[in-house]
């Protein structure tokens, strides 16, 4: 159990750094955005889920996995906002636009 | 097991300077709220870390729900500000 | 099927029950009776408005859902992973309206979400069954504008998409 979660927390921590670099390197907050959302999605999961595996089963477990639902619910909405704001707000993205 | 647990805890530190970095420098406002709510997802990660070096994490994952739910409240009162005023 | 006020007033006070057993983490008899009375009593002031959208939402299918979108966020996060490493940096920002047929709006409210935990794609506005998503790379947006997602989410809401 805690070989597998040292392998989790290690993979999360790959992903955390690749979504930092990605911060640095892409050029408009709308390509950013994306760097931050892969973030929240499998960096945070997977080091999570790595500290559940290590606290065994019990209510310790548990109550990561509370933590880890709310940032998947609640995230997305935070970058929508945020997003939604700079659309409005008049920041063009670099892109070609299709309907 | 606890020295892990203390590299784990220094390199989300590392990773929080380098979104700070995006929030000093960020051309417009809305880096500056996107690096923030990156620091903010690292600050959430680095309290369960902490929690589980000392062995209290029935605690420390408390703190971190709240810390949550205010950067939910936080970045939507910026973003609707900043999407009423208008300017970048 | 709009249920009944006491099916409503059962459902949220077990659901707001089974937070308090989560969070509290302690059993002894007092800590678990007052949680049920606190429980109890916020159930019953958020019970019996009109037309929220949950009300007709679909739970069980919703939790089957999870393991499809969760194979897909992975999947596009090796991509966006391979993407940001290459030194050449091969990205081509794109921004696609999309018109969803989906009728209920907890639907649409998953689908928004859905698009924007999948990394590499985001939505930026809605507007009704309007989507504004802006996607990094053909790849990423594939699984939007193929309508695989939006399938999979009118497969969970079949009744209420159905019965309008």
């Amino acid at each position: 159990m805690t070989v597998l979660a040292v392998v989790f927390i290690l993979l999360g921590l790959f992903f955390l750094v690749v979504a930092a670099i990605g911060t640095l390197r892409l050029p408009d907050v709308f390509a950013r955005s994306h760097a931050v959302s892969l973030t929240d999605s499998l960096g945070a999961f997977c080091v999570l889920f790595g500290l559940a595996l290590y606290q065994g089963f019990g209510i310790n477990m548990f109550k990561i996995l509370v933590v880890l639902a709310l940032l998947f619910l609640l995230n997305p909405v935070i970058a929508h906002a945020t997003l939604r704001a700079a659309y409005r707000a008049g920041v063009k993205p670099q892109a070609e636009e299709n309907s | 097991m606890t020295n892990f647990f203390l590299v784990v805890v220094m390199v989300l530190s590392l990773l929080i300077l380098v979104y700070l970095y995006r929030v000093i420098q960020g051309p417009t406002v809305f880096d500056r709220v996107l690096g923030l709510n990156g620091i903010s997802t690292k600050a959430i990660i680095l309290v369960v870390v902490i929690g589980t070096v000392y062995d209290r994490v029935d605690m420390f994952v408390d703190i971190s729900t709240g810390y949550a739910l205010l950067n939910l409240v936080g970045a939507f009162a910026i973003a609707k500000f900043l999407e009423q005023r208008g300017t970048p | 099927m709009t249920s009944s006020f006491p099916k409503q007033l059962l459902f949220n006070t077990l659901a707001l029950f089974g937070v308090w057993l989560v969070l509290s983490g302690r059993y002894d008899l007092f800590h678990v009776v007052i949680g049920f009375m606190v429980a109890c009593g916020v159930a019953w002031l958020n019970t019996g408005f009109a037309h929220s959208a949950f009300h007709q939402f679909p739970w069980v299918r919703a939790v089957l859902y999870v393991p499809w979108l969760f194979l897909r966020v992975v999947q596009s996060s090796l991509h966006l992973t391979k993407l940001i490493l290459s030194p050449s940096l091969p990205i081509r920002p794109k921004l696609i309206f999309y018109r969803s047929h989906l009728r209920h709006q907890g639907a649409m409210v998953m689908l928004g979400n859905s698009v924007t935990l999948t990394p590499g794609t985001i939505t930026v506005e809605v507007n009704g069954s309007h989507l504004l998503v802006h996607t990094i790379d053909e790849e990423a947006g594939e699984d939007l504008t193929s309508g695989r997602m939006e399938k999979k989410i009118a497969q969970v809401f079949q009744e209420e998409t159905k019965d309008r």
